[in-house]
């Protein structure tokens, strides 16, 4: 049976605007099991929430993401404590003020950003959506994961980004690097079965994400314009998460990648986009369904980004995609 | 009134049940809320089925004038239907989540009932006689030809058998987005509030096309959602004041003379979080379920998961008192928050003199805390235990490493039989207690 930790967890309280303490775990790795654990099993109940009568409760999920924030944070603390080197790209400098700010504040859709989301093992400096399938370096990797969503083609500006995700998501488990021979424990949450598995030392091929490509300025990411479903904006992180965009893009617009077993089965459901599970991510996270979002029908990419350049902070970093989606909130 | 913490002089003893016995519970039959009116005399009851069962007191019997007199059904209706809001692709549950009772103004009785969206007023009424002798109209009700009328009569009334008559006076709907968890009549007897996640809503009993919003929490942009309300009420006597409390285990004190929309509250009731108790469930256990103002005013209890908190209403910065009702699950919260258990909305009560507090538990145990004695019990509702008057044996649970006989370890209790909701009536010992789809009633028996 699984017991909560007594020890104190690092408060990730907006008001208290603490850095992240880890505790003093008699079992780092036990703690972090647990961790581990809270977040696949959290993923399982917002997954389930999305079917249940009387619509998505609002008040439970809250919790359930504040559940998620609580594991997350203590995870990154156990990984930031772990961590020996940094990444060669990036100073030490810049590093630091991307770890200040991956510091939750307790937003409630900053949460989302971690639905579906896998984490690395102790080596990771960085959220990594998966949505990447990469048997290149680390670093490489790294690189590509905002910067990638640049390469969504023009002439799927209709496309939803968020419906890119999903495409990713629908398919089975996405593969995730070990990014170093220790013990890498990654959660994965299959929903077509909803069975969430914890993989340690291992890979899982994706079914839906194909090779990234070269990065780009990671400006570019703000630049296109397209339509959205403003249903998708409110809560929907991976909206702004470059790197699920160019899974469907990259495989449409290249069919010589690498895993061109999957090709088959994304491009065959390229067109078959279910818009119900993407409203239906939304809806986890507020009750009232998509009338509650009735005001940002006419709100495009560009606008909404621009609300947000406020909250941009080190967008041209050189740091991961990731990172800057998730400045993005 | 006496202690309830089973003195020499005081006893609970089982007194009714109400419910099938069946062990395949039927989810429509779940009850989900339990209300006495203000006399006490009636005791209302809604389930997930969208039904409610009145049970009225009768009157003592003669031959056992030790008893009072037992509840038995006056009345029983639909008050709510699913629905389903093709605007927004989501079914709207019938489950009723509260009934509040108005006080009587004449032979009539009139309570609210709530489901997630819409809430209704209903007149129970009795009719124990009928008109007899219509000109018009045949006893059968037929029409009579006219030209077969010869004489002119009085119509007369007749008794009858005692007929109950729930109708619904007004329906007050499509004034919530999210999901309604409260609603509290206030003290002037003519408006109420009514409270979702986000918002509270100022209803006049009379009006039902529109509302006036006095709380709104929705932030502008839902990203930075952090809280949401989970229960509110009037105060029993300022008919300007309410309070609501919040996920975050606050509880907001508003006068809305001081403004429309009560966005700024005058007092905020809040004890600093121990840091050392930090969990990964801090904030789900901190958050509040359930809110009571005493019957004087003075005080006001809040029960979030693991405690219930007296407050008093001139002290804002810590509770004067609270009550540990199972502080035994503290270790045991990964595995309910794995099995949902985490997120039952435990609701208490007062008695009538505000003299003990009695909240619900697992394993169909329910605590009751004498705040005088600062004595508490537990006591079971089982099936068991439910002979007449037979007395209820108090119930411990096993913290230790060594059980003692009698004692139920913490890895015996029966998760499923929760006791969310417990009504104390107004002025006697007498408590209904629901137990998933039965309700125990309970009474004192004095020796």
């Amino acid at each position: 049976m699984l017991t909560a930790s007594r020890q104190p967890v690092g408060s990730p309280s907006h008001r208290e605007q603490t850095s992240m303490q880890t505790h003093c775990c008699p079992t780092l790795t036990g703690c972090a099991f647990d961790a581990q654990n809270l977040i696949s099993i959290s993923l399982r109940k917002i997954q389930s929430s999305r079917t249940q009568r009387g619509g998505i409760k609002l008040h439970k999920n809250l919790l359930v993401t504040y559940v998620l924030r609580n594991a997350r944070q203590f995870y990154m603390s156990k990984n930031s404590l772990q961590t020996q080197r940094t990444p060669p790209y990036e100073d030490a400098a810049a590093v630091h003020r991307r770890q200040e700010y991956i510091e939750l504040t307790g937003s409630f859709t900053e949460l989302a950003d971690d639905f579906y989301c896998n984490f690395t093992g102790t080596e990771s400096d960085t959220w990594h959506c998966g949505a990447h399938q990469s048997s290149a370096q680390p670093s490489e990797l790294a690189h590509q994961d905002a910067s990638a969503c640049a390469m969504a083609s023009p002439s799927d500006s209709e496309l939803m980004v968020s419906e890119a995700c999903w495409s990713c998501t629908d398919k089975s488990s996405w593969e995730l690097p070990i990014l170093n021979a220790q013990a890498n424990q990654k959660t994965v949450l299959d929903l077509d079965t909803h069975v969430v598995t914890t993989v340690t030392n291992g890979y899982f091929h994706s079914d839906c994400c194909a090779q990234p490509k070269q990065p780009q300025a990671g400006a570019q990411c703000y630049t296109r314009k397209r339509k959205m479903d403003t249903s998708y904006y409110i809560v929907d992180p991976e909206f702004y998460l470059p790197d699920f965009v160019p899974c469907k893009r990259m495989r449409s617009e290249d069919d010589d990648d690498d895993n061109d077993d999957d090709g088959d089965d994304l491009q065959s459901d390229s067109g078959q986009l279910d818009s119900a599970n993407i409203s239906n991510l939304i809806s986890v996270l507020g009750s009232g369904g998509l009338s509650e979002f009735v005001s940002w029908q006419q709100m495009d990419l560009e606008q909404i980004f621009g609300t947000q350049t406020i909250c941009l902070k080190h967008t041209l970093l050189a740091g991961s995609g990731w990172t800057r989606a998730i400045e993005a909130f | 009134m006496a202690g309830v913490t089973g003195g020499n002089d005081f006893q609970w003893c089982f007194s009714q049940v109400k419910g099938a016995i069946d062990e395949d519970v039927a989810e429509a039959d779940i009850i989900s809320t339990v209300e006495f009116n203000y006399s006490g005399d009636l005791l209302a009851t809604g389930d997930k089925g969208g039904r409610v069962v009145i049970f009225q007191h009768e009157q003592e019997s003669k031959n056992r004038p030790h008893l009072r007199g037992e509840y038995n059904v006056y009345s029983t209706f639909q008050s709510h239907e699913p629905e389903f809001d093709y605007l927004k692709s989501l079914e709207i549950e019938e489950k009723i989540n509260k009934i509040r009772w108005l006080p009587q103004q004449n032979a009539a009785h009139f309570l609210l009932s709530t489901n997630d969206k819409t809430i209704k007023l209903w007149k129970i009424s009795e009719r124990d006689k009928r008109a007899e002798g219509y000109n018009l109209k045949d006893e059968d009700g037929r029409l009579r030809d006219p030209f077969r009328i010869t004489s002119l009569r009085v119509p007369v009334l007749m008794p009858m058998d005692l007929m109950v008559e729930a109708s619904p006076r007004r329906i007050f709907a499509n004034a919530h987005t999210y999901h309604i968890n409260s609603i509290s009549v206030n003290s002037d007897h003519e408006t109420y509030l009514s409270a979702d996640d986000l918002r509270i809503n100022l209803w006049h009993l009379e009006i039902t096309d529109r509302s006036f919003n006095i709380v709104d929490i929705k932030p502008a942009n839902m990203e930075e959602l952090t809280e949401v309300i989970t229960a509110a009420e009037c105060h029993p006597h300022q008919c300007n004041v309410f309070v609501y409390s919040s996920s975050k285990g606050t509880i907001r004190l508003c006068d809305m003379r001081a403004a429309a929309l009560c966005d700024r509250h005058s007092k905020f009731f809040e004890e600093p979080e121990d840091p050392s108790s930090r969990s990964f469930f801090s904030e789900i256990i901190s958050s509040i379920s359930d809110v009571k103002f005493s019957h004087s005013g003075r005080y006001m209890m809040t029960r979030d998961y693991l405690s219930v908190k007296v407050w008093d209403l001139n002290m804002e910065n810590r509770p004067v008192e609270t009550y540990q009702v199972h502080e035994y699950l503290r270790s045991k919260l990964c595995s309910l928050y794995e099995n949902d258990c985490i997120f039952d909305k435990f609701e208490c009560c007062w008695n009538g003199s505000d003299s003990a507090i009695m909240t619900g538990s697992y394993n169909n145990f329910f605590r009751m805390f004498d705040r005088n004695t600062r004595r508490d019990i537990t006591l079971e509702a089982s099936r068991e235990s439910s002979k007449p008057r037979a007395t209820l044996k108090p119930r411990k649970v096993s913290t230790g490493g060594k059980r003692k006989k009698d004692e139920i370890s913490v890895d015996s209790l029966d998760f499923n039989k929760k006791i969310l909701h417990t009504a104390w009536h107004p002025k006697d010992n007498v408590i209904a207690v629901a137990a998933t789809n039965n309700l125990y009633i309970f009474q004192d028996k004095i020796n």
